[in-house]
């Protein structure tokens, strides 16, 4: 990695929720750097906070609920405590994010084609016949068949994975820095995903796009991420350059993660692996290791002190006791 | 016909759905219309599970949607358990609609936001009048549970406070709480890890063992549908390709929609380079579909007789059917 | 939004404070104005005919008629206000009525309601609503003059019917979209009977649409009811806000404050229906938008 200031930077970065059971601990103390033009992938269990730290980053956190603390660096600026208005100058054109569930971030009453625009006409300052020949090569762009048809459509009238890459082409419409994509595939068959992140590599590669991809199709991670990092229960539990992950993981949640892929080559009818129990209660944060309660290699020292983050290599650090290859 | 033929039905006591020539069109402005299924015929016996793949955007929510009646279909028949269900009325589709469920694909909007929890998953018991208030009660717990979720921690939040897989789960639950006899999943995982995503299907397994429960698995994840169906079938913009059982497709996919779709499939090794798409030309569009085979706009072996004439479906080996002139060996 | 605690009060911002307290005073006013005024607001002050504010126990002077401003507008709140919860409640339930039916059945029936809808709200609504008094109000009688309270119920029906495509077209909207969800369709698949669906899926999510709407009608409304009064049409007798206002009018070079007060009474209250109907319409958004 280069020695430019990182595109994004979060220190110590935490979010929390209020809830009618009391504090709601979503992110904690999260350490995380972007490199400009870099891909950084996000994977975990599910609610594991993965879309919250996103949210969070970006500032799209409901003010009312929500508390962050730490800091967040965009570019330089210190976005912390910036305000929602100046958030704003930085949404779209800056930072842009591609949101989990599309039916809920699309307007269900406004056509696609005015929502895809939008962004081009009130950033980019665009006329209205240039928006819109922007509008219908973007959505040519994530293999929409159609285009023009689909501008004039409602959100409902698309099936799930064509809401999905109007999503993606309303993130990239104004050529963002840095892009969030929330799961941006789930939806999608593997001809289309290829095709997609196909193309978000060449933005990255043309544009100098940096990207945090949060998924959890290890296969996408595996072909279009620089760097990994595994969350579980809230905190950042492993992170390492790709290669190096899948190499040589140190913590035994990443393990049981892998562990689960369902594979291709395995044969029909078979049960899948799974973790057996379930994520700790995020109102009620554990004093040892977040992972203890499911933990193959649990011991009394987990259960009474939580791991630190420790560095094996550059760049490759993880949480636990007890890692794997280490002496146990 | 221009279907793809039925070749494939098959004629067996145990056949609990069966649908012939199912078209589904949408109007699309002016006198135009969008044919999102078109002619499909298919049947499933009782306890199987059929899988559907395809591209996005080929017809696989709303076939889903109009075996359930949702809305009804243009034409065709959807016969469940001896019922023709396009001819019902109102309220006998409504008496069958608990023996036939689906999880819809987006979790989050399936859920209406100013409900709690527990009553998301209580309507369906509401609404039957399933037993008393503790009865239900009960019953939602346990179905939360065996979702994954903590129904103490989960029970009285509503659905925006939840994360995109922890409302799948929920919209599982909802699906399961009238214990109906065909399911039909919309990419029921899609949103899930790994880890929770085995969980809930080995709970479907479960759930097939136990209720001898049917299910009609849409996805577009190839690894996560061998895993689970016992027959798979291969659409491409509202029309059947082939239908196989899991080991036979992958091993040897004899359409060429089938075996670029199972070639791309990304690989978790980072080691092995992100094979580039194998599927190229722009994806055709449903108002306007190409003459004869559909495929033929992106197919490497298209000929002349592709674009005149449609393929039917026809076996090539016991109990795998294909749509294609010339299959791949 | 619950306003029951006062720890709650305090994630609001201080305009919106600020506006619960002036609709907060102006309610209690209307409700309980003959416990707390004894005074006829009709009494004239011979000896203080339009004497300008703070004199003689006259917060808000007099007008050219002796009577004391504050006393008319203390006793008009309540008519004012009467005027504007009957026309928005009215107005807003059958327009709501209208909107839901019709967003949710679709069809010819929408189409239908939309053409009428729009056609109404292309007409200015104090044109309009002037339109409606005049054919209203007309006596059949020509010799006979139309009744007070007959005057305040053309007016009230007016607004009304003024009302109900400004909300209905909210309803309408918000019913198409909330609608197309897949949870109603799920419902659907449940076997939830129409019925059902729309008391138990749609009205919830669709009414604090229609509410925040409702605040800013309120404003309309008020605003509306005065303009009338200005134009001669409205509630007689200076016994709302607006009809102060209309009274002061032909003094206006000589007691210009007898302008002044309703104005302001009337300008608060319009801008703290706005300010309650954005908080609600925000705490929407954010609802909707999950974020
Ligand atoms: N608005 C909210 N109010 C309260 N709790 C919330 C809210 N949003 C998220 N949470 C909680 O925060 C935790 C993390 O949620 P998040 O959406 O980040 O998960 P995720 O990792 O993105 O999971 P998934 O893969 O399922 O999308 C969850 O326990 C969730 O219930
Ligand atoms: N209500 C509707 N009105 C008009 N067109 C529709 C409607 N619903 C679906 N379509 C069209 O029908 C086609 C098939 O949609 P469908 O949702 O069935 O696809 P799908 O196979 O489920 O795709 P995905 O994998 O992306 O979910 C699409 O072209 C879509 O635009
Ligand atoms: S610290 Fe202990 S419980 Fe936690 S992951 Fe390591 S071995 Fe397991
Ligand atoms: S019928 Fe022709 S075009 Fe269609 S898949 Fe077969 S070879 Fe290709
Ligand atoms: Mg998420
Ligand atoms: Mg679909």
């Amino acid at each position: 990695m280069s020695n430019l200031p990182p595109m994004l930077s979060l220190r110590d970065f935490s979010v929390s929720f209020d809830t009618a059971r009391g504090p709601l601990y979503a992110v904690r103390n999260v350490d995380i750097d972007v490199a400009d033009g870099e891909s950084l992938g996000i994977v975990g269990e599910s609610g594991s906070g993965k879309t919250v730290l996103s949210r969070g980053a970006m500032g799209l956190l409901p003010k009312r609920v929500a508390h962050r603390s730490g800091t967040v660096v965009y570019d330089d600026h210190d976005l912390s405590q910036a305000p929602r208005k100046e958030l704003r100058e930085y949404w779209g054109t800056g930072m842009a994010m591609i949101f989990q569930d599309p039916m809920t971030a699309l307007n269900p009453v406004r056509k696609i084609g005015s929502q895809l625009t939008e962004g081009l006409r009130i950033r980019l300052q665009m006329s209205k016949t240039d928006a819109a020949a922007r509008g219908i090569e973007l959505l040519n762009r994530v293999r929409i068949p159609d285009p023009a048809a689909v501008m004039e459509k409602y959100p409902f009238q698309l099936s799930g994975g064509m809401r999905q890459r109007v999503m993606i082409a309303i993130a990239l419409a104004c050529r963002p820095r840095l892009l969030f994509a929330d799961e941006p595939t789930t939806a999608l068959d593997v001809t289309v995903q290829a095709q997609v992140m196909q193309l978000l590599s060449e933005l990255r590669h043309e544009m100098g796009m940096s990207m945090v991809i949060v998924t959890h199709d290890l296969g996408v991670v595996a072909g279009h991420t620089d760097r990994i990092a595994v969350m579980y229960a809230g905190e950042v539990v492993e992170i390492a350059p790709t290669k190096q992950l899948f190499a040589n993981m140190q913590m035994p949640y990443t393990e049981a993660l892998m562990k689960s892929i369902p594979r291709l080559d395995t044969p029909s009818g078979q049960r899948l692996p799974v973790i057996s129990g379930r994520l700790p209660d995020p109102t009620q944060p554990e004093t040892g290791c977040s992972f203890a309660s499911r933990c193959p290699y649990v011991t009394d020292k987990c259960r009474a002190e939580a791991p630190p983050l420790v560095e094996v290599s550059p760049g490759h650090s993880y949480r636990c006791w007890f890692p794997i290859g280490g002496s146990r | 016909m221009a279907g793809s033929g039925k070749a494939h039905l098959r004629n067996s006591e145990e056949i609990i759905l069966r649908v012939e020539d199912l078209t589904m069109e949408f109007p699309a402005g002016g006198k135009k219309f969008v044919r999102a299924v078109s002619g499909i015929s298919f049947d499933i016996e009782r306890g199987e599970t059929l899988a559907i793949v395809g591209e996005s955007g080929c017809g696989k929510s709303t076939l889903g949607k109009a075996i359930l009646q949702l809305p009804k279909p243009t034409s065709g028949s959807v016969n469940f358990q001896g019922q023709e269900l396009t001819t019902l009325n109102k309220d006998a589709l409504r008496d069958i609609r608990p023996a036939m469920q689906m999880i819809f694909q987006d979790p989050v909007s399936s859920l209406d936001p100013r409900l709690s929890v527990a009553k998301i998953v209580d309507e369906p018991l509401k609404i039957w009048d399933r037993g008393d208030e503790m009865w239900r009660s009960n019953k939602v717990d346990e179905l939360l549970n065996a979702v994954g979720l903590d129904p103490a921690l989960v029970r009285d939040r509503r659905s925006y406070e939840f994360s995109g897989g922890q409302c799948q789960r929920i919209s599982i639950a909802r699906s399961l709480a009238l214990e109906p006899l065909l399911l039909i999943c919309d990419e029921p995982v899609s949103a899930l890890d790994v880890s929770v995503q085995a969980q809930i299907l080995n709970l479907l397994q479960d759930m097939k063992e136990r209720y001898g429960l049917t299910l009609i698995f849409i996805s577009h994840d190839l690894a996560v549908v061998k895993a689970v169906s016992t027959r798979i079938m291969v659409m491409y913009l509202g029309k059947v390709c082939e239908i196989s059982a899991p080991d036979e497709l992958y091993s040897r996919p004899r359409h060429h929609y089938t075996h670029a779709l199972v070639s791309s499939v990304p690989i978790p090794d980072p080691n092995v380079a992100a094979r580039r798409t194998t599927l190229e030309g722009e994806p055709p569009s449903p108002m306007d579909p190409p003459s004869g085979c559909r495929f033929r706009t992106r197919c490497p072996g298209a000929t002349d007789l592709c674009a005149q004439e449609e393929p039917q479906l026809h076996e090539v080996s016991a109990g795998h059917y294909v749509a294609c002139h010339w299959p791949r060996p | 939004m619950k306003l029951g605690n006062v720890k709650s009060l305090r994630k609001y911002s201080i305009p919106t404070l600020l506006s619960m307290g002036w609709l907060a005073i102006i309610g209690l006013i209307a409700v309980l104005y003959p416990l707390i005024s004894s005074s006829d607001p009709k009494a004239t002050y011979e000896n203080d005919i339009a004497v300008g504010p703070f004199t003689n126990g006259h917060l808000f002077g007099t007008d050219t008629n002796g009577y004391d401003i504050f006393q008319e507008l203390l006793h008009g709140t309540r008519l004012t206000l009467l005027v504007a919860v009957v026309a928005v409640g009215v107005g807003g339930a059958i327009g709501s009525l209208i909107g839901i039916f019709s967003g949710y059945v679709r069809g010819k029936i929408d189409a239908v309601v939309n053409v009428v809808f729009s056609a109404i709200l292309s007409i200015p609504n104090l044109v309009l609503a002037l339109g409606l008094v005049a054919v209203l109000a007309t006596a059949p009688d020509v010799n006979s003059t139309v009744s007070s309270w007959r005057q305040v119920f053309v007016v009230v029906l007016s607004l009304t019917i003024v009302i109900i495509p400004i909300l209905g077209r909210i309803a309408r909207g918000a019913t198409l979209s909330w609608s197309n969800r897949e949870f109603v369709t799920a419902a659907k698949s449940m076997g939830a009977k129409n019925s059902t669906i729309l008391w138990k899926h749609i009205v919830p999510n669709v009414l604090p649409a229609v509410m925040a709407i409702a605040f800013l009608a309120v404003g309309v409304v008020i605003v509306a009811e005065g303009s009338l009064s200005l134009l001669g049409v409205g509630i007689p007798d200076g016994n709302s806000w607006g009809a102060v206002l209309a009274a002061g009018r032909n003094d206006m070079e000589y007691t210009p404050h007898v302008m002044y007060f309703p104005i302001i009474c009337i300008a608060l209250t319009v801008i703290s229906c706005n300010q309650i109907g954005d908080v609600i319409r925000q705490s929407l958004d954010k609802r909707e938008a999950r974020i």
